[in-house]
């Protein structure tokens, strides 16, 4: 359906869930491996997830810099895991909810960082230089109409489309019930549905608040 | 196709989309939407809405940011503790760090300020340190008086004299006495201790010439003692009284529901006798309050004396002129009369000086004994119903009195209130929407 441009990489279509050509080693496996020491299995994990987690970071951050300094800190609170009882790994847990509750973490700590400065410090200046350069009407479109939902939500459809994740898994790294993760996500798409068909047509609008209205 | 035909939730038909609903479930889902115009239709816009978010590509990783974590995983894997290396874009503090600091440290210095200066303000209104101190330095300065008085008294020990000399002896006791400020109503405490105290350290060196005469001190004390029996100390007291040849001038002890009864006393114990009577009434129980002062009498009984000497002289001299009989008998009762009259005032003078003289001899003690209040054990209590119905009463009281209280306190100071609130509201207002506009971008 969509055209991969040369160059670049969807980060859905190489995910390391539905990478099937290496079944004998699971996230897990390797995680635990690495935890005893191995750093073969952090260098499998680290090409399994440096392109889900940039995209992660680069969706969520207009500013590249940071958005590249952010990936690098959530592989190094993994090499280093802190005392905190969030940062560590628990082997129950997926990999994949791990390394993501971690990156949220340091995004959160950073969005507040970044409102903060820019509240009592004027805006730094950020760079909104697109994601990738023949899909920039695209990036600024979607990011536009991302915007527009509410932050929960936001977050929600994101982990959902674009790291793939399940409702259980996200519920675990928003810390959310998982009914709500479902009706937010709901409430997120049909949002969204709007906002993308405003400039076009009205009549899909029309279908969704009826649909909302019966649930 | 009405709504009532629909027999999923659209909630399900997304999550069957995810596939988050079990097979069976799915089965169901997936069978509606082909019966399902409507539905279908739902589902092919969140499935297109997912593709139009898929569309989103993203760069690869940079190879410079690979190459850095890469390399931090080696140090990491070769030494667990190795420190945590700088940020990949280093200096990230750096153009707010300062003023981050600057803005900081000036408002822990504003708090610090306004702490300071509230407890300045509740400091100045407690009073209770401050006189305790005065109290003590009091005391010091009364110890320091002992001190000076008993050496005068050890030199003075001459007959009394009356003249110019004495009038200097006096001026110069009276300055020793007033080196301290606090000093002069103690005088006769100091005098009274003075056996005590005889070559004390702090006593300034005697005067040069010693005229004769001791001063005449009436002395005051007052006792507060706490005891156990108000019964057994009134019997004690009594035998204190007769021991040191006393007397009591007044005595009441009351008694009253429900409080400790108390005796409070006014005796008069002569004056060489006092230290030892006061070590006694102190054995009565444990003393709360004691406070002791002295009169300086001297001058006003040598005034006394003085005139009542020229009084009587006078008196003789009339005396001298009604005897000689040689004027008329108007200027006989003249004089009779100026007799009568300098009589009189012989003897009021002379009553004075009596009582001058028997406060000095007699120091005057004033003393209260308060018994431990011990609640008795078989009070009668109120009913149970009557307890309920005080209580009940005194219930709505306070909660009319806190309501009325609440009104009160926002009619006045509500309109303050309200002024003050408008002050702040506006930089907090201001704040909140500058903080929900610059969040609404990250």
């Amino acid at each position: 359906m969509e055209a991969s441009a040369p160059g670049t990489m969807n980060d859905a279509s190489i995910h390391p869930g539905t990478d099937e050509r290496e079944p004998e080693a699971t996230d897990e496996k390797l995680m635990a491996a690495f935890t005893h020491g191995s750093m073969d299995a952090f260098g499998q994990l680290f090409s399994r997830y440096k392109q889900p987690l940039y995209g992660f970071f680069r969706r969520r951050i207009g500013d590249p810099a940071q958005a590249e300094e952010l990936t690098q800190e959530t592989f190094l609170a993994i090499l280093r895991p802190s005392s905190r009882p969030s940062s560590r790994y628990e082997p129950r847990a997926s990999f994949r909810t791990y390394l993501y509750a971690v990156g949220f973490n340091l995004l959160r700590a950073h969005r507040r960082k970044t409102t903060f400065r820019a509240m009592f410090f004027g805006a730094a200046p950020e760079g909104h230089e697109p994601a990738v350069r023949n899909t920039a009407d695209t990036e600024v479109f979607l990011r536009e109409a991302l915007s527009q939902l509410d932050r929960q939500d936001r977050e929600i459809l994101l982990l959902r489309e674009f790291e793939q994740l399940d409702y259980t898994e996200i519920a675990e790294v928003l810390n959310l019930p998982l009914n709500t993760v479902r009706s937010r996500l709901f409430r997120a798409r049909a949002k969204l549905r709007e906002l993308l068909a405003a400039p076009a047509s009205r009549p899909s609008t029309k279908t969704f608040t009826e649909y909302e209205e019966r649930v | 196709m009405n709504a009532t035909a629909h027999i999923v939730a659209p909630e399900e038909i997304m999550a069957f989309i995810d596939g988050e609903i079990s097979v069976t479930e799915a089965q169901a889902v997936s069978a509606h939407l082909e019966d399902c115009a409507e539905c279908a239709a739902l589902a092919d816009e969140l499935r297109a809405t997912s593709r139009s978010l898929v569309r989103w590509e993203v760069e690869a990783m940079p190879p410079r940011l690979e190459a850095s974590i890469k390399e931090l995983a080696g140090k990491s894997g070769n030494g667990f503790a190795s420190a945590r290396p700088r940020a990949f874009r280093g200096s990230r503090w750096s153009p707010w760090h300062w003023r981050f600091w600057a803005i900081g440290t000036g408002s822990v210095a504003a708090a610090v300020l306004i702490l300071a200066v509230s407890l300045a303000t509740s400091h100045r209104n407690d009073r209770q340190p401050f006189v305790e101190d005065s109290i003590q330095r009091a005391s010091e300065s009364l110890e320091s008086v002992d001190g000076a008085l008993a050496d005068k008294m050890a030199t003075d020990l001459r007959p009394r004299t009356e003249g110019k000399d004495s009038k200097e002896r006096r001026a110069t006791s009276m300055a020793q006495v007033s080196t301290s400020p606090s000093a002069a109503p103690m005088a006769g405490v100091a005098g009274m201790m003075g056996d005590r105290f005889s070559g004390g350290v702090l006593a300034p060196p005697p005067p040069p010439q010693s005229p004769p005469g001791g001063p005449m001190i009436a002395r005051s004390v007052s006792l507060v003692i706490r005891v156990k029996d108000v019964d057994h100390s009134r019997s004690a007291l009594d035998g204190i009284l007769a021991r040191y040849r006393g007397y009591s001038a007044q005595l009441n002890l009351t008694r009253s529901e429900n409080t400790a009864r108390s005796l409070q006393a006014s005796l008069r114990i002569p004056a060489p006798e006092l230290p030892s009577a006061l070590a006694d009434l102190k054995t009565l129980g444990s003393v709360e309050n004691e406070s002791q002062s002295g009169e300086e009498v001297t001058q006003q009984h040598m005034d006394l004396v003085a005139r009542l000497k020229t009084a009587r002289e006078t008196e003789e001299r009339y005396r001298a002129i009604l005897e000689q009989r040689t004027g008329k008998i108007s200027d006989v009762l003249e004089v009779e009369q100026a007799i009568a009259r300098v009589r009189g005032e012989i003897e009021s003078m002379e009553a004075e000086q009596k009582a001058l003289e028997q406060r000095v001899d007699f120091a005057s003690v004033e003393i209260q004994l308060s018994e431990e209040y011990k609640a008795p054990l078989n009070s009668p209590d109120d009913s149970a119903g009557t307890r309920i119905h005080n209580a009940f009463v005194a219930g709505y009281r306070n909660a009319k009195e806190t309501l009325l209280g609440f009104l009160l306190f926002f009619e006045e100071y509500g309109p303050s209130l309200a002024i003050w609130l408008a002050i702040l509201a506006l930089p907090v207002v201001l704040i909140w929407r500058r903080y929900k506009k610059v969040r609404s971008r990250f």
